[in-house]
């Protein structure tokens, strides 16, 4: 029972108790006063009625008269003359016994009356007994408005005294919220710290509680920053802290499958020719400095919210893989400059032969062909000079121009398509660890016509993306999976866009929507990208504390890019992370990134969080990821395994 | 609380055997010395020895008592007051009072002796002093006994020493009679101590204080 109701109860109680206790005492104290102003009134009528008949002519008719007219202008209950031998002479009485309150009460408050009594003489002769009782009626009446009286104070009294309580309470217990909050947070595996509340008991908990919070953030800190420790050693070039060949090739591997606006961008090489000879000449140290500003000068190269990836393939090659940027020409020109200056800077730029080439790459192509197409023009590059810039040919556009070109088609194009006509879900199941079922992550699929082909959201996000109409987009899935749950259908999983993310405006339409859509919310799985995550921290934490109280979960997609901020989550209440399929390339095989991975799904499990893997392509890998701890996956041989992928309209 | 040992005090009261004489005694030697307390002896041995006594000589016995041992005096030289309504041991003690103090005197006596109260009334007389018919009167109070209800009444006086008949007292024109008949329940002529109504009235005031000195 709640400490309010507690209150409640008590001062009830303790007000029943009192109200009974005065109650009993000043009904009985009253009681005992009308019993004796009753006597009193009895006795003192009863001898003056005696004394005037006693000096009266005894006929019969003055004595009833005077009876009579004492009785009538009253309040008697009943006058009795009797003769010496008890016999009636002269009666009236009234018929009406009580009516000044209710039977009950007056059953248990009897007022016991005493008549007067008082002898009327002829002379020297007894003439008769007077008695006479005076009406109850009024004395019941009196007793009975003064209890009830007192009785509606005691309720008045009680329930100020209740209202009175209960905010004094509400004042002494407003800490405790916090720390029930707090506890409770806790116990979900979110360690957040409280502010120290006043009271001194209360202030040792919540002391405690942030302690603790405290620790666990500092473990949670240091086991990040270990596993940090650890992804570098796998995945980076010593000298030059950028990717390494493996990695960057599992980079772009999971980029080309990627379904949403990084599914279409640029890939660059550039090469650093003779770098054997130059290290003989000009010495390790020289030409290790010079290798770390052309890591710095790529890293760099980025827009600040795009996520850009350098890489370094071999001694030698230089690679930035950059999603979203549509100019590989420019890009390349860029680079070859920025190189190009640097060599100048250590006047290396006679001897330093720096060409470079690009191509676009989009979604669908092979991993392989597009290296093939870099390759190619890297050697055109080189025979046309040193210094050379080659763009690779493609299916698309490849420059500014046809750029332009593109973003027009495309915008004539969502304009009629971008409704929900045109527009559909496609879906992916997600497994956990023993194989059952946990949600279909959902993805659009557009057709520009009625009659057309639908479009992998790979071919047409990128081009939302760089018009700014993801958000709507975004909007309509949310649209088509609230649809898809209220007509009954399992747990879906969507994919929110850093874009919708920091749509304000949408985000709280959104929260109307689930909060309209009542239980079925709590069906949806939402998910952003790490990297929009991390970027837009403030605003995902307005998502999730506005989404995360009707009932959907929250997650973080293509995660492991960036576990140094793995810690931060730990209060945010979210409930999964997907990781990203660059990881889970051939676990099976690879050492170090089950190591890595292990440590990941840990440090996430300490918070709270299950790991899911992404791209998981046999079922030696799902193997490996349930062995190291993993709580789910998904890819194609999730989707093999699930049977033919299904498609929602 | 206090109700309930109001209440216990008054069932103990009731409870009581009888009056305490020796009570009675003790208060007249310390209140009004040796004389007194010999005059309040000779009175309570009247009493003890009145079981075989006839009603009349009850009566005759008593009046005769008070007559000679209380000498008739106003309550302004006795006590200092206009009116005052003196017990039969106040009475007794003082060796004064007058008329009522004979009349209660007299009706508590008979009272103690085993007379039914309904049998006397305390009344109020016009008594016409000087000749019959002179016209002058004055206000008296005597002890009129009933042997029966229609029964011509005896009157005990102060002024008269033998009882006579009513007819036999042309003098004296009753006007009111009274008795502690019906004055409270349980039938002993006075009420419990603490009963706060027995402030109120004379009568009630002289019963009540005779039970504190012991006799009910």
């Amino acid at each position: 029972m709640s400490l309010t109701k507690q209150l409640w109860l008590a001062i009830a109680l303790v007000m029943l108790i009192a109200f009974s206790g005065s109650l009993l005492v000043s009904s009985l104290s009253a009681r005992a006063y009308l019993q004796e102003q009753l006597l009193l009134k009895n006795m003192d009528n009863a001898i003056s009625l005696a004394s005037t008949l006693s000096q009266m002519p005894k006929d019969e008719v003055t004595i009833e008269l005077l009876i009579a007219s004492q009785f009538d202008t009253g309040h008697y209950e009943s006058i009795r003359l009797s003769d010496p031998a008890g016999n009636v002479i002269v009666e009236r009485a009234s018929e009406l016994r009580h009516g000044g309150a209710p039977d009950w009460f007056t059953r248990i408050f009897a007022l016991r009356t005493t008549p007067g009594i008082a002898q009327v003489q002829d002379g020297w002769k007894q003439y008769g007994t007077l008695t006479l009782t005076s009406h109850v009626r009024y004395a019941y009446r009196e007793l009975w408005t003064s209890t009830v009286r007192l009785f509606a104070w005691f309720i008045v009294a009680a329930v100020l005294t209740g209202i009175a309580g209960t905010l004094l309470l509400r004042l002494i217990l407003r800490p405790l919220d916090g720390i029930v909050q707090q506890a409770e947070a806790i116990g979900a595996r979110r360690f957040i710290t409280a502010t120290e509340p006043a009271t001194p008991e209360f202030r040792a908990v919540v002391r405690a509680m942030n302690a603790l919070a405290r620790r666990v953030r500092q473990m949670l800190e240091d086991e990040s920053q270990r596993l940090e420790q650890l992804r570098r050693e796998a995945h980076h070039d010593t000298v030059t802290g950028l990717l390494n060949r493996g990695h960057f090739m599992a980079r772009l591997l999971t980029v080309l499958g990627r379904e949403d606006e990084d599914a279409r961008g640029a890939l660059v090489i550039a090469r650093l020719l003779d770098l054997n000879e130059l290290n003989r000449k000009h010495g390790w140290p020289v030409m290790d400095a010079l290798i770390r500003r052309f890591a710095k000068a790529l890293e760099g190269m980025g827009p600040r919210d795009a996520e850009w990836v350098p890489g370094r393939l071999n001694g030698s090659d230089f690679a930035l893989l950059a999603p979203g940027c549509d100019d590989a020409a420019e890009l390349a020109r860029r680079i070859q400059e920025a190189l190009a200056m640097i060599a100048r800077e250590f006047g290396l730029d006679e001897e330093c032969r720096l060409p470079a080439a690009a191509t676009i790459y989009r979604h669908g192509d092979q991993l392989g062909r597009v290296l093939a197409r870099v390759d190619a023009a890297l050697a055109i590059a080189l025979e046309h000079g040193s210094d050379n810039v080659e763009v690779a040919p493609s299916e698309q556009g490849l420059g500014e121009r046809e750029r332009r070109v593109d973003l027009k088609v495309w915008h004539e194009r969502f304009d009629h398509a971008l409704n929900p006509n045109h527009v559909k879900l496609h879906s992916y199941p997600v497994v956990d660890a023993s194989g059952r079922f946990l949600h279909n992550e959902c993805v659009a699929r557009m057709r520009l016509e009625r009659t057309s082909e639908w479009l992998h959201a790979g071919d047409f996000v990128p081009w939302l993306a760089r018009l700014g109409n993801l958000p709507r987009l975004d909007d309509m899935v949310v649209d088509l999976a609230l649809d898809r749950l209220q007509r009954g259908a399992d747990d879906i999983c969507i994919n929110l866009s850093a874009q919708a993310m920091n749509d304000a405006v949408l985000v709280h339409r959104m929260a109307s929507k689930l909060g309209a859509a009542g239980e079925h919310a709590s069906r949806l799985w939402i998910e952003v990208p790490e990297h929009g995550a991390f970027q837009h921290m403030e605003r995902f934490r307005v998502l999730c504390a506005l989404l995360k109280p009707l009932g959907c979960r929250i997650g973080i997609e293509h995660v492991g890019h960036q576990v140094s901020r793995i810690g931060q989550l730990h209060d945010l209440g979210i409930d999964y992370i997907k990781i990203d399929a660059a990881f889970v390339k051939a676990i099976d095989e690879n050492q170090a990134n089950q190591v890595f991975l292990r440590g990941l799904a840990m440090i996430a499990h300490s918070i709270g969080l299950s790991t899911l893997a992404e791209g998981v392509d046999s079922a030696a890998e799902l193997r490996t990821l349930v062995e190291i701890g993993f709580d789910g996956a998904t890819g194609p041989a999730i989707t093999a395994m699930q049977g033919s992928e299904a498609t929602l309209s | 609380m206090t109700v309930l040992a109001c209440t216990a005090g008054m069932v103990f009261a009731l409870a009581l055997p009888g009056p305490d004489f020796e009570r009675a005694r003790q208060l007249a030697l310390a209140r009004y010395g040796a004389d007194a307390a010999a005059t309040v002896t000779r009175w309570i041995e009247l009493i003890e020895r009145a079981g075989p006594l006839s009603e009349r000589e009850k009566l005759s016995t008593v009046n005769a008592f008070f007559n000679r041992h209380v000498g008739f005096e106003d309550d302004a030289v006795v006590w200092g007051v206009r009116d005052y309504w003196s017990t039969p041991l106040e009475a007794l003690g003082r060796g004064q009072g007058d008329c009522e103090d004979y009349s209660i005197g007299k009706y508590v006596t008979l009272g103690l002796m085993g007379v039914p109260v309904e049998r006397m009334r305390i009344t109020y007389v016009r008594a016409e002093a000087g000749l019959p018919g002179s016209g002058i009167s004055q206000a008296h109070m005597v002890l009129a006994y009933y042997a029966t209800a229609q029964a011509e009444p005896l009157i005990l006086d102060n002024l008269i020493t033998d009882v006579r008949p009513a007819s036999r007292r042309p003098d004296l024109h009753p006007v009111f009679g009274f008795n502690s008949e019906g004055l409270w329940l349980g039938g002993t002529i006075a009420p419990a101590a603490g009963d706060p109504t027995a402030r109120l009235s004379r009568w009630r005031d002289v019963l009540r204080r005779m039970t504190l000195e012991g006799l009910n």
